[in-house]
Order: C-alpha cells, then sequence, then structure tokens
C-alpha cells in the first residue's frame, strides 16, 4: 500500500474554491439558498474539526465513559432533531421514537462491534464512526417515515373518520398507513445498495482506501455496514411507527389525530 | 314507543346540550343553524367522541359502557363529507366490508342498496367519475346495506336536487320502517323535516331547543 498523503492546509482550502461555482450556479438558477450553503459548509466545517479533536483526544486516552458519552450525543442530538422536525407527535409518540432509535440503534451497533467484529462495544475507534452511520440512518429513516405518516394522517382524515364511523378498529384503519411509511423509510437504503459500489464507491469505503486499508478489508467493512444500516433502519422505524401509532387512539377507540 | 336514546346534562366544546330523549323505529330529524353542535351531537351517540360533562343513555346503557365498535356497527353515522374509495361501486363495496370482515356482497345486494338510494349504475362503474350527488348515494348505500340498527345521517341529501332528495327519503322511510332501523337525521331542508320527520327537534343559538315534533325531548 502506498502511505498517505497529508493534506497541508493550502492543499485543503483549494477544495472550498469548488464552492464558487455552486454559487454561480445557484445565482444563475435563481435559488436564493447561498446563505444557507455558506452557513452549512462553515458549520460542517466547524462540527468535523471539532470532532476531530475529540476523537483524537478519545483515542489518545481511551475510556468506556468517553466512548459512552460521545455515543450518548449522537443518540441525544438525533433524537432532538427528529422531534424538532415532527412538532405533530404526541409525548406517548415522542417516547416510542425516542426508545426506539436509542435501543434499536444500540442493538445493531453492539451487534456489530461485539459479535461480528468482535471487538469491544467501548472501543471508540469502531464503536464511534460506527455509531454514527448507524444512528445517522436510523435517524434519516425515522424523520422520512414520520413524514410520510403524517401526510396520511392529515389527507386521510375524512377516510379515518368514515370508517371509524362504520365501527373498524383505529388499528384496522392506521396499520396501513403505517405499513406505507415503513415501506417509503426502507427504499432509499435499499436503493442505494442496488448501485453501491457500481455507481458510486461509499464515502466509508472512500475514506478506509484514502487512509491505507486495502480495498478487500474496505469492502467487506462496507458489505457490513450497509447490511447493519439497513436492520437499524428498519428496526428502528418499525418500533418507532408500531409503538407511536397506538397513542393516536384511546381505549374507547377513539382517534386523536394531529391537526 | 320504546327509548332509543337519553341524553343526560351533555356539553363539548363549550356547547351545552339540553336532555332530549329519541324513540325508537321513529324517523327524527334534527335542524337548526350551522355550528350549534349536531354533527358534534351525533359523534357522541355513535361513541366516536366523548363529552365532556354528562351522559348518553342507548337503549338504556350507557354508551361509555358499551363496546365501542359493537356500538359503531349498531349506530352508524354516516357523516356530511363524503368518502369513496377510489375505484368502482364493487371495490367500493368490497373495502368497506373488509373493515367490517364480512364477505363481499353480491350483484344483487349492490343493486338493491343503489336503487334503494335512487342510484340506476353498474356495480363496476368507476366512482371517481360520479358527480358530488352520485358519491353520496353510493355512500349513503354502503352504510344501508351494513344493516344498522340506528342510522346517524348528517345531511344526506345535501348534495341532491329536490326530487331526488325527496324521492331518496321517501324510500328510505319505507325501508326502515320495514326493517325496524331508527334514522336521526340533520338536515337543513324544512321542506323534507315537514314531509317526513315523525318527531323533531329543532336546536337554537347555543344549542337551546326551540321546539319539537313528535315529544322528543324532555
Amino acid at each position: 500500500m502506498n502511505e498517505i498523503i497529508q493534506l497541508n492546509i493550502l492543499q485543503f482550502s483549494l477544495i472550498y474554491l469548488l464552492l464558487i461555482l455552486v454559487l454561480i450556479l445557484m445565482k444563475k438558477s435563481k435559488i436564493s439558498q447561498s446563505k444557507l450553503l455558506l452557513l452549512g459548509t462553515f458549520r460542517m466545517s466547524l462540527q468535523l474539526v471539532l470532532a476531530g479533536f475529540i476523537l483524537t483526544a478519545i483515542f489518545e486516552n481511551p475510556h468506556p465513559l468517553f466512548t459512552i458519552a460521545y455515543v450518548a450525543a449522537m443518540v441525544i442530538f438525533s433524537i432532538t432533531r427528529i422531534l424538532r422536525k415532527n412538532p405533530w407527535l404526541n409525548s406517548s409518540f415522542r417516547w416510542s421514537v425516542s426508545l426506539s432509535l436509542t435501543l434499536t440503534g444500540l442493538f445493531i451497533l453492539g451487534y456489530f462491534t461485539q459479535i461480528v467484529i468482535g471487538v469491544s462495544l467501548f472501543n471508540p475507534q469502531y464503536t464511534i464512526p460506527l455509531a454514527g452511520m448507524i444512528i445517522g440512518n436510523a435517524m434519516t429513516g425515522i424523520t422520512l417515515a414520520l413524514k410520510t405518516f403524517h401526510e396520511s394522517l392529515t389527507s386521510g382524515r375524512n377516510r379515518m373518520e368514515t370508517l371509524l364511523n362504520l365501527g373498524a378498529s383505529p388499528k384496522q384503519i392506521l396499520l396501513p398507513d403505517v405499513n406505507r411509511a415503513l415501506e417509503t423509510a426502507l427504499l432509499p437504503t435499499m436503493n442505494s445498495m442496488l448501485g453501491m459500489g457500481i455507481i458510486a464507491l461509499p464515502g466509508m469505503m472512500t475514506g478506509q482506501i484514502l487512509s491505507g486499508t486495502s480495498p478487500s478489508t474496505a469492502i467487506l467493512y462496507q458489505i457490513a455496514i450497509m447490511v447493519a444500516i439497513t436492520a437499524a433502519v428498519c428496526l428502528a422505524v418499525f418500533c418507532s411507527l408500531h409503538f407511536g401509532y397506538r397513542s393516536l387512539y384511546n381505549q374507547r377507540n377513539q382517534l386523536n389525530l394531529p391537526r | 314507543m320504546k327509548e332509543l336514546f337519553r341524553t343526560l346534562g351533555l356539553a363539548v366544546n363549550g356547547i351545552h346540550y339540553p336532555d332530549m330523549i329519541t324513540e325508537e323505529n321513529k324517523i327524527t330529524f334534527l335542524t337548526g343553524p350551522s355550528g350549534c353542535g349536531k354533527s358534534t351531537l351525533f359523534r357522541i351517540l355513535n361513541g366516536t367522541l366523548d363529552p365532556e360533562e354528562g351522559s348518553v343513555l342507548y337503549l338504556g346503557q350507557d354508551v361509555r359502557e358499551l363496546d365501542p365498535l359493537t356500538h359503531r356497527r349498531e349506530v352508524s353515522l354516516v357523516s356530511q363529507s363524503v368518502f369513496l374509495f377510489p375505484g368502482t361501486i364493487r371495490e367500493n363495496f368490497r373495502q368497506f366490508y373488509q373493515f367490517r370482515e364480512l364477505p363481499e356482497p353480491d350483484t344483487e345486494k349492490i343493486h338493491f342498496f343503489l336503487s334503494l338510494c335512487c342510484l340506476v349504475a353498474d356495480p363496476d362503474t368507476d366512482c371517481t367519475t360520479f358527480s358530488g350527488g352520485e358519491k353520496q348515494r353510493v355512500y349513503l348505500a354502503v352504510f344501508l346495506s351494513l344493516r344498522p340498527r340506528v342510522l346517524l345521517l348528517d345531511e344526506p341529501t345535501s348534495a341532491l336536487d329536490t326530487t331526488t332528495s325527496r324521492l331518496l327519503l321517501k324510500n328510505l322511510a319505507e325501508y326502515s320502517k320495514k326493517e325496524g332501523i331508527s334514522l336521526l337525521m340533520i338536515s337543513h331542508d324544512p321542506g323534507l323535516a315537514d314531509e317526513y320527520a315523525e318527531s323533531r327537534i329543532l336546536f337554537g343559538e347555543g344549542c337551546r331547543i326551540t321546539g319539537e315534533g313528535g315529544g322528543s325531548h324532555e
């Protein structure tokens, strides 16, 4: 393997020049989001630099508590983001989403590190990057599922009320929408698996190869992480919706739909 | 006549309902200005909404003590806003029946209930091509075919012309008498009420009962 070429600051800063192209195209297409692009780039850079410092410190002084704290921060950030994007969720639904993301994410992470790789769950070098991918994708999946489910609830209100008036149970009425939302959330992950390796080399694999890992090892990790992500998205969305939708009706089978 | 519903001190969403009684096997009309809580009262009667105060007795039993799904199947509410599944009349019957865990009705039965609702149409016609009035009649036909004991009809003729409205009401009145179905109907058409009401509850401002026909409130 060739040794990795270290980027100096000047080389690194050249990449930002590409953003000028994006800004020109946005201006030409009358997309008034240049502020968002700049803010996004700034925040992404700052957050990653900070993450780099923190990760370096953790890797140099490994301790289970640091790993736990980092993963906990990821989980809390993801939950906050989901809840902020879905203010229509009632309190029980919020708990369902939060617990589902936490427990399913940790379960997949534990299985991957302890059983598949055979390293400790508290090993920061493995656990932190894997947690980022698993929890991040589960967060995206849940957000998409909740968006789809909420759209079904608002656009299908008349259907739901009619069926309720007729004597159908809320479970019968809501389950088709729950299943549709799960399907919608899973599609992007499954589609990305179809094109993987042909259309694109995924980020994690690219990163590993660039940093000197042999492609065959990088590929095995990539396959494993893709399967883990699919399982995490499916489990987290399934649990969030299946425990959450029950909070939309009471014991008297009356619907309490969000406006 | 047997007592069907009795309401006691009902209040919901700031509306206080006067106590009232309706009788079984009668056609009871509820009339009054929009927004006085008639549709909300129907939701309370079939148990899809609980009152904040007071109670409703159905055949002498508190609605809250009854199994909600069994009660709604017995006391069906045909709401004002029509909902049909995309597809043919037959597919609509099939889908509604599936939600009630019932086998699909045969063509003869579909024809019977369509004609009862004054609609001459092939069951394999796509409902999406129908006018508002036609959709309303398919919707009503589905509910009627499920043989409830009580039908709560919220403006069932709002999308129909006067002639069809009267014909539909005539058919409904005859069929309900024959089958022992009690009808409670919200209508803004005073002519219909004059012609078909056996009992009448008039709601005034703030939901005060201002009159009746047939001794239906206390």
